[in-house]
């Protein structure tokens, strides 16, 4: 059989969330395909499949535009990892992650995991000025390794300034800073019902990256992944006697609740 | 350009004249006036009230035809039933008998001689200085003509904005716009105040019924603000009454309004479309809206919120109405009201749509092949259409959608899409995915009626990549091309368009047409647009719904034109100048027979069906049944 046409089944899927404009596109692709060019809005959902070792992750990169707002509990449906996307330059994308995207997720899986990122790192943080598209070997491998040692996000992060800045001659909107986005973390749990203290911490997965300069982004894609790796092989498991997954197995018995859901 | 100083008026339809320093003149001179609806006025006449009106257009943008209205006439001949050159020709009916046979010798003459008035009119305007000089002398011929106000008004609307240029400060008329979007909406940074903006062939304008801008072709909306409000006005105010402002003429441009629910759509053209015209273009930017949100839903949300900014819902959807208007400029199917299919040896189009066919899952119901933004195949469930053409219009805005934007181009994409002439008010869901990165040619789209059917979709897909693997589909069709005029093998025939009125095998299935390539000398984009021009005027006499006309022998300056309709067919035709009529006759009868021949190839035959669905028309026709799918985007949650 040709090798395009052999079926990849996912075993886990990743949605990536937040409001039109943000560079969850840019993100995507800096990560799958080690660049940052010109992105178009994205129409309705894009569907991507990454081999991450032994396993394939469906990763959704969603529109942030309002005209599709109402498919976003249909690619979260029986998703592992959420990540809220929020561009660091612009306080209104943070608000508006909690006002339309949050309740996107009630279609997620039970553990479902939640990582909030703020992007466009670079134009705040020096630190995310610079390239680190340098670790290309990393690109294909096909064991998991450790986390490499790349500057931890939050810990290390300075606050940038709260007011808004000049930036070759546009003013900004009002920034974000690692703390409101921990804040909406906290939130995040609390909608969810979930105990902080039995939920991952808001240091691990709160992220600044830059899909400009690849500041973080590599770090950010790697730890959900492995934090997703226990579904994966629960999954797996639970898949032992029909060794063909289902690829609509998140479909099933949830397909009437969600469609009510959905509006 | 220089900032005009001064204080600028506009008389409006009550009867009011402001100023833009905010003062308000009550002036009953204008009252009931403005219901002239179609003004032709005769170009650079030398009374004052013209040359105004022409000062004042002349800032909305420049011309690009040198001939107005009477050199059309006088090239045109009709073929008269007495004198049938050919038996081919024996079933024509004459429409059109005052017309003498033969083309003018003196057109081209004319031509120069309209062009050298033309040149004069437009110097009227640079040596005048279009600020002041224009503002007063318009005003003070406010109440001369209606449709020439009307115009001014448009005009004035520009300097109002250009003037002053005083930020944050509406249309007295409505206030529109003044709101703020944030920046990052404004990338259609075309400054508006330019003379290059003024200077498009063809503005597009969308604005809500209570005036709100939507979509504007050129520069962004907001900085086109009052401009909106004022043909909004106009608008408004000729609802009000019985009278329905649908166009008016000037010499340089035509603008044309249409109202669909709530939306008001505006076309400033100086293309010399007609108005009919026109107003098919319009038709389809309302589609391609619809396409995006429903019907439904655009008139929910306008119940619900009068004022709502529908520009909320279509940020980010510019690129496609862009890409859309540009497509209608320069693609003739638009015109035609036909789908161009990519020609094909049947054998091989046969094969893809097997392939296609035997790819099927529930609720699927189209699956589509296109490449180099061309149709391969289309294949549909059974059920379906029973009983209704799928329309071209709808394939016209797929087409465009995918065309349109290169996000299309990474990854699998699953998006709710509306077909409008199918059933404007419920949603598709559209798989879309490129059978052959990088380069991305080839398409794949697949529509299914099911949102939550996208995985058992994406199999399809891999099902039929696989066969397409199998066969070796991909390198044959990228052998592909359209063809060229030359095969014909008809040495004065330069291009042609043909549109058959059923294709056999496809009865009510899919208005097709075919055309060949545009070569010399129509290569440049000025050369071919020039062609498609004389083919639009060809097609509005064809069609004019006054007089409409069976055969039309056309000689222009550098080509002569012969358009045809039958109850089988609707020919165009372009021969080189020097074509004698007999010639152009037996070239017809050439071409007709070499069609024939090459049927099977040039257009989609014997399309195939499926049936999977077990119910598909009902959930995708049945409008009412199914109303929750344009609700479900959610829409209305955020009102
Ligand atoms: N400076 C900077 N610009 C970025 C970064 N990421 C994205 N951008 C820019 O932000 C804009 C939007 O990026 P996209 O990736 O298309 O945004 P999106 O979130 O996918 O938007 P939608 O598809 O409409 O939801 C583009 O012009 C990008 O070039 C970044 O890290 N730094
Ligand atoms: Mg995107």
């Amino acid at each position: 059989m040709p090798e395009v046409s052999k079926m990849k089944k996912p075993d886990v899927k990743v949605v990536l969330l937040g409001d039109m404009n943000v560079g969850k596109t840019s993100l995507l692709h800096r990560y799958m395909e080690r660049k940052f060019k010109d992105t178009i809005s994205t129409v309705g959902g894009a569907f991507f499949l990454k081999q991450w070792g032994p396993y394939n992750i469906s990763i959704w990169d969603t529109a942030g535009r309002e005209q599709f707002h109402g498919l976003g509990s249909m690619y979260c449906r029986g998703a592992a990892a959420v990540i809220f996307t929020y561009d660091v330059t612009n306080w209104q994308s943070l608000a508006e992650l909690e006002e339309r995207f949050l309740s996107l997720t009630d279609t997620a899986n039970h553990d479902c995991i939640y990582a909030v990122v703020g992007n466009k790192a670079d134009i705040t943080d020096p630190k995310a000025q610079l390239s680190q598209d340098s670790d290309v070997a990393s690109k294909d491998r096909t064991e998991i390794e450790e986390e490499r040692t790349e500057p931890q996000v939050l810990s290390a992060c300075p606050t940038p300034p709260a007011s808004p800045v000049s930036f070759s001659g546009i003013t900004l909107h009002k920034q974000v800073t690692p703390e409101d986005a921990v804040a909406f973390y906290g939130r995040i749990l609390r909608y969810k019902g979930l105990e902080e203290k039995s939920s991952l911490p808001a240091e691990k997965m709160c992220f600044e990256t830059s899909a400009k300069t690849g500041y973080n982004v590599d770090t950010l894609f790697e730890a959900l992944f492995d934090l997703v790796l226990p579904s994966i092989l629960r999954k797996r498991s639970e898949n032992q006697e029909s060794p063909t997954v289902d690829l609509e197995e998140c479909r099933g018995a949830s397909n009437k609740r969600a469609r009510s859901a959905c509006c | 350009m220089a900032k005009p100083s001064g204080r600028y008026s506009t008389r409006h339809f009550d009867g009011t004249k402001t100023d833009w320093d905010g003062i308000m003149e009550r002036d009953n001179h204008q009252e009931g006036e403005a219901q002239g609806v179609k003004i032709c006025d005769p170009p650079c006449e030398s009374n004052p009230p013209a040359e105004t009106l022409a000062t004042s257009l002349s800032l909305l943008g420049n011309h690009m035809f040198p001939d107005p209205v009477e050199s059309k006439d006088s090239n045109v001949t009709t073929v008269n039933k007495e004198e049938p050159p050919d038996s081919l020709l024996s079933d024509v009916t004459a429409e059109e008998k005052s017309l003498d046979a033969e083309p003018h010798s003196d057109h081209v003459t004319k031509l120069q001689t309209e062009e050298t008035d033309n040149s004069e009119c437009q110097n009227n305007v640079s040596t005048q200085p279009p600020d002041r000089g224009t503002e007063d002398a318009a005003a003070d011929n406010d109440q001369s003509d209606s449709g020439e106000f009307v115009v001014t008004m448009l005009a004035k609307a520009k300097l109002e904005e250009q003037g002053i240029g005083v930020k944050g400060r509406s249309s007295p008329l409505l206030e529109a716009g003044t709101q703020e979007y944030p920046a990052f909406m404004s990338h259609r940074d075309e400054d508006v105040t330019a003379d290059s903006w003024r200077q498009h062939r063809k503005h597009v304008f969308v604005l809500s019924e209570a005036g709100k801008p939507i979509y504007s072709r050129y520069g962004s909306e907001e900085a086109l603000s009052s401009t909106m409000g004022v043909m909004m006005a106009l608008v408004s105010f000729v609802q009000s009454g019985d009278n329905i402002i649908r166009s008016v003429y000037s010499e340089e441009h035509t603008v044309v309004f249409l109202q669909k629910g709530p939306l008001v759509l505006v076309c400033v053209s100086s293309s010399r479309q007609t108005e009919q015209q026109l107003c098919g273009e319009l038709l389809y930017v309302y589609y391609q809206i619809i396409s995006m949100l429903t019907q439904a839903s655009i008139s929910r949300i306008f119940e619900h919120k009068k004022n709502y900014d529908l520009r909320r819902l279509l940020a980010g959807s510019e690129k496609i109405l862009d890409g859309l208007l540009n497509l209608v400029d320069s693609d003739p199917s638009f015109l035609l009201a036909a789908v161009h299919c990519l020609p094909l040896a049947s054998s091989l189009r046969d094969n893809l749509s097997q392939i296609l066919q035997k790819a099927i899952t529930p609720n699927l119901v189209f699956s589509i092949l296109i490449a180099k933004n061309q149709l391969l195949t289309i294949v549909q469930e059974k059920t379906v259409i029973e009983d209704t053409r799928l329309e071209p219009a709808d394939i016209h805005l797929l087409l465009n959608l995918i065309g349109a934007s290169s996000a299309f181009q990474a990854g699998e994409i699953w998006t709710p899409i509306c077909l409008p002439l199918f059933n404007p008010d419920c949603y598709f869901y559209a798989y879309i995915s490129y059978l052959d990165p990088p380069e991305c040619t080839v398409c794949l789209l697949l529509l299914s009626t099911d949102k939550e059917a996208f995985y058992a979709v994406a199999e399809c897909k891999r099902k039929i990549e696989e066969a397409m693997m199998a066969q070796n589909s991909l390198s044959l069709i990228d052998k592909v091309h359209s063809y060229s005029v030359s095969q014909v093998g008809v040495s004065d025939l330069r291009h042609f368009m043909y549109k058959p009125f059923d294709v056999p095998d496809n009865y009510r299935q899919l208005t097709q047409f075919t055309s060949p390539e545009m070569e010399a000398p129509y290569g440049s984009e000025e050369e071919k647009m020039r062609l498609l021009d004389l083919y639009r005027y060809m097609h509005s006499r064809i069609h004019s719904t006054s007089r409409p006309l069976k055969l039309i022998y056309h000689v222009a300056e550098r080509e002569t034109l012969l358009a045809w309709v039958t109850s089988k067919f609707e020919l165009y035709t372009c021969f080189s100048p020097l074509v004698t009529k007999a010639c152009a006759i037996t070239a017809i009868t050439k071409l007709l027979r070499w069609i024939k021949k090459e049927e099977d190839r040039l257009f989609i035959r014997y399309p195939p069906k499926y049936s999977t669905t077990p119910n598909p028309s009902k959930s995708s026709r049945g409008g009412k049944s199914d109303q929750q799918d344009s609700t479900d985007n959610g829409v209305l949650s955020l009102l």
